[in-house]
């Protein structure tokens, strides 16, 4: 190790084992990946869910909207795969739909989260001093609000909008990647190439664009990762509670609470969505767990 | 016994709980205010003189300087002003009688959380890569992706719809509280299904922190001087290891707080959260102005009391 003692972060082992071995940083991690069966397999369900909300978006085999397409509460059968809910809707093509909802809320509040943190990140670990006062100062804040409540009152006060709601969970979810990326960015200005580049005259916003990023983008990604199913989680919490994406849009959360009070004569409405949603959790958590190993494999706990 | 210094701080800690209670509220009383429409405008049958005397009587008719300011003082005297739906009701003792029920749900699940999280990650830790801690670390996933409401939903599929059709309706769990408080057995279905996704996290915090204390020196030499495994687990590793897990004591409670908004509606529940939802349902602003107060005063005290914990496992740490 070329570093002095102390600077190690886990990152050197990545770059050390990287010499010796003459791959990218990428190469390595999928390879690694590949030999995680469980990230796999969430891998190849995260996949289905995709094709799935591609799919449901030409195609699905009843109209979402229309009620009375079978009998109402009918349990799973041949012609409706999955059910009809209590208005006699086909629960297999709102379930179809519905992923396209939880997959644009995960996906699209990450987008604004990775955007808004990383910018915020960078400077305050990069420029320190006052402005990482007050940075720091305004995450702590966030941290201390009961997130999924304010998300709450922002969409009463915003609307019902799927983009509303996106927006809502990503000011107040957006503090996680903001600190690790401060974090990353402290720990990385520190290194030579760093002073290298600031050395030889590199203005500040190229060497937080080429040098800095770049070598941080790996716990990025797997925080992003993480970050996906806890916005789904969001989503399917307000819909659950009557104050999501309005009806009749499919969400997931939304379903779910429409069967509730039917739990006894027709279960299979609520538990549809509800096992289609920890599947998709799950799918992520484990995914986001296998990326962590490959990325860095030092921090395998 | 606390010292003159630790009141002081106590003191100074309360201040700020107080500030920021005062902070939040106010930002929630703005923004709500912006909001189109109040709870009588839907009542259509309401005749515009009756109309004025409300709104009069809910100083709706002044500038909103001015409410805020008659809002400002009244939360410093603790009046969270009348229910806009119930007209009349005060909302103060109300949402006390509620916080009380939520606290009691709260601390089941907080007691439960805990419990079960440190146990799991104890076990977990000692016995690794064994097929228990496999076994501990896939529960522990499998709680941290389920949504709360999912799990409420199948306990009660399980306690008040299987176990009713299976014991002839002899034993069955009911769903919604007749009296203010509940008993054990109605409180503690909720506290699991509102503690087991927090369980997880804590347990996978606990397993990883004593792997990192099992293998300091000072184990291995109090495991040297003949001590049982069992006291130098219990009195040497997991008072260290308790450290990363009472960090997390304070998103545990915010996590539990939010939590109770969905399990309380689920399992009919009259707390904090029942209301909450309802008072936005029905859009009666002044309820739900008060909920957020508590819910600010809570999570300050509960981070409060975060911060003393520390003091007591780790006698390094001071004020």
């Amino acid at each position: 190790m070329a570093t002095a003692p102390g600077v190690a972060t886990p990152e050197e082992y990545v770059g050390d084992t990287l010499a010796r071995e003459q791959t990218s940083l990428w190469a390595d991690a999928w390879r690694r990946l590949r030999r995680n069966r469980l990230a796999l397999v969430s891998t190849f369900i995260l996949l289905l869910l995709v094709v799935v909300a591609i799919v449901s978006a030409f195609w699905t085999p009843f109209p979402i909207w229309r009620q009375s397409v079978g009998p109402t509460y009918d349990p799973p059968s041949l012609h409706h795969l999955l059910g009809t809910d209590q208005r006699g809707r086909d629960i297999f093509s709102r379930l179809m739909v519905g992923a396209q909802v939880s997959l644009q809320v995960g996906v699209g509040t990450q987008i604004i989260v990775a955007a808004l943190g990383i910018t915020v990140g960078l400077l305050a670990g990069y420029f320190r001093g006052w402005l990482d006062g007050i940075i720091s100062t305004i995450i702590n804040i966030f941290y201390g609000i009961p997130d999924l409540l304010v998300a709450l009152i922002l969409v009463l006060l915003l609307g019902r909008g799927l983009d509303k709601i996106i927006f809502a969970i990503a000011v107040t979810r957006w503090m996680d990647m903001a600190r690790l990326v401060r974090g990353q960015t402290f720990a990385l200005r520190e290194r030579e190439f760093v002073e290298a580049a600031r050395a030889s005259g590199t203005r500040p916003n190229k060497i937080l664009s080429r040098h800095i990023l770049p070598n941080a983008l790996g716990p990025i990604i797997v925080q992003a990762t993480f970050g996906v199913p806890q916005a789904i989680l969001f989503e399917a919490f307000l819909s659950f509670l009557g104050l999501g994406v309005q009806p009749p849009t499919p969400s997931w959360g939304a379903m779910a609470a429409d069967g509730f009070h039917a739990l006894r004569i027709a279960p299979h409405i609520v538990l549809v969505p509800a096992i289609a949603l920890s599947l998709t959790l799950m799918a992520f958590n484990f995914l986001g767990d296998g990326l962590r190993d490959a990325l860095d494999p030092r921090q395998k706990r | 016994m606390l010292s003159r210094r630790a009141l002081i701080y106590l003191g100074e800690r309360l201040v700020l709980v107080a500030f920021t209670a005062v902070a939040v509220s106010s930002i929630v009383f703005l923004g709500v205010h912006q909001l189109p429409g109040n709870a009588f405008l839907s009542d259509r049958r309401i005749d515009p003189v009756a109309l004025q005397a409300i709104m009069h009587h809910y100083h709706l008719d002044l500038s909103l300087f001015d409410q805020y300011k008659l809002f400002v003082s009244g939360i410093l005297r603790g009046d969270l002003g009348e229910s806009l739906v119930n007209r009349g009701i005060p909302i103060t003792p109300l949402l006390l009688r509620e916080a009380t029920v939520s606290l009691e749900v709260g601390a089941a699940a907080l007691i439960f959380t805990i419990g079960l999280g440190m146990v799991l990650g104890v076990i977990a830790a000692i016995k690794q890569n064994s097929w228990i801690d496999y076994l501990a670390t896939a529960t522990s996933v499998v709680g941290y992706s389920m949504p709360n409401f999912v799990i409420a939903t199948v306990l009660v599929l399980i306690f008040a719809v299987y176990l009713y059709n299976w014991s002839g309706g002899a034993i069955y769990y009911e769903i919604g509280w007749n009296g203010t408080y509940g008993t054990l057995g109605q409180i503690s279905i909720p506290a699991f299904a509102l503690g087991f996704p927090y369980a997880s996290i804590v347990a996978r915090l606990t397993r990883a922190s004593m792997l990192e204390v099992l293998r300091q020196d000072y184990i291995r030499t109090a495991k040297a001087k003949g001590l049982s495994d069992r006291i130098v687990i219990i009195r040497h590793a997991l008072r260290n290891a308790l450290i990363p897990v009472v960090t997390i004591l304070g998103p545990l409670t915010i996590g539990i707080i939010t939590g109770s908004v969905v399990i309380e509606n689920v399992f009919g529940i009259p707390g904090l959260g029942k209301e909450f939802v309802q008072s936005i349902l029905s859009r009666d602003y002044n309820i739900v102005i008060g909920v957020f107060t508590f819910y600010a005063l809570a999570i300050g005290l509960a981070n409060l009391l975060v911060d003393f914990l520390y003091t007591a496992i780790d006698p390094r740490i001071r004020y």
